[in-house]
């Protein structure tokens, strides 16, 4: 078992375009009715000064301090993976939310899921499918008003 | 970048450079264009011409570190061009090839 993450995925980058205004993606990202159709089923809340994230079961799977909550352009929280006792036991990373409008009502949103070098089980579990499954599910969601397999 | 379009996707991982680059980054990213260029038996002109159609396409991001300008493999628009042309044509032939297998046996018993 590795103590150290690998370079590589200490910092992980997800870029997507999603047709929707900043503000539909800003609260697709931080209110609970909506992270529940595209985030593994979890009702995550996001208010200035806090991060939660319930799993289906109201298992506590995240709770994590904010450090920037500027709607509808920037969202920085920490980050554990309490869904998982062994991953929760790393220590903290950090998740940048960055929402920028670009062309014909489409925005761009950057996901960035850095500070993983003291988090290597969490960077290797987030990473590729982890991230992408949620960003692509979050972008049927709001395309198409449908969850991915729903 | 219209940043819904596919055909930027395709037109990127249409040269065998880019994908060569696509697959050092796959590899290891976080990285700058002098560390990609020595990998590369090109011009530097040459490498920054590939990163930016890469670039344009999104599948590479770049950030800034202090001076450095960092590239980032984003894999998400592969993950969507599979989802979208890949996924919905091999589905069919697996339930095709299921489907056979249960006519061929029902005709066995």
């Amino acid at each position: 078992m590795s103590t150290t993450t690998p370079t590589h995925l200490a910092t992980q980058v997800y870029q997507i375009f999603i047709k929707a205004t900043p503000e539909q993606l800003w609260d697709a990202i931080t209110k609970p009715e909506f992270t529940a159709r595209y985030f593994h089923g979890a009702r995550i809340t996001v208010t200035p000064d806090h991060y939660e994230s319930l799993g289906p079961d109201d298992a506590v799977w995240g709770d994590a301090g904010v450090e920037v909550f500027d709607p509808p352009r920037k969202l920085v929280h920490g980050w554990r993976s309490m869904y998982d006792p062994t991953l929760n036991e790393e220590s903290e990373s950090r998740v940048t939310w960055e929402i920028e409008p670009d062309e014909d009502g489409v925005c761009k949103l950057t996901v960035t899921h850095d500070r993983l070098e003291g988090a290597p089980r969490t960077a290797e579990s987030v990473s590729g499918e982890g991230w992408m499954g949620v960003i692509s599910g979050l972008k049927t969601l709001l395309e198409t008003g449908r969850p991915m397999n729903g | 970048m219209s940043g819904m379009d596919d055909d930027e996707v395709f037109k990127a991982l249409a040269d065998p450079t880019r994908r060569h680059l696509l697959d050092r980054l796959f590899a290891r990213d976080r990285r700058t264009l002098t560390e990609l260029e020595s990998e590369l038996e090109m011009s530097r002109f040459g490498v920054m011409k590939h990163l930016r159609v890469l670039e344009r396409a999104g599948l590479v991001v770049t950030r800034r570190s202090g001076r450095e300008k960092l590239h980032y493999l984003n894999p998400v628009p592969i993950r969507l061009i599979h989802d979208r042309w890949i996924d919905k044509y091999t589905e069919r032939q697996v339930s095709a090839l299921a489907d056979l297998k249960a006519e061929l046996e029902e005709n066995a018993s």
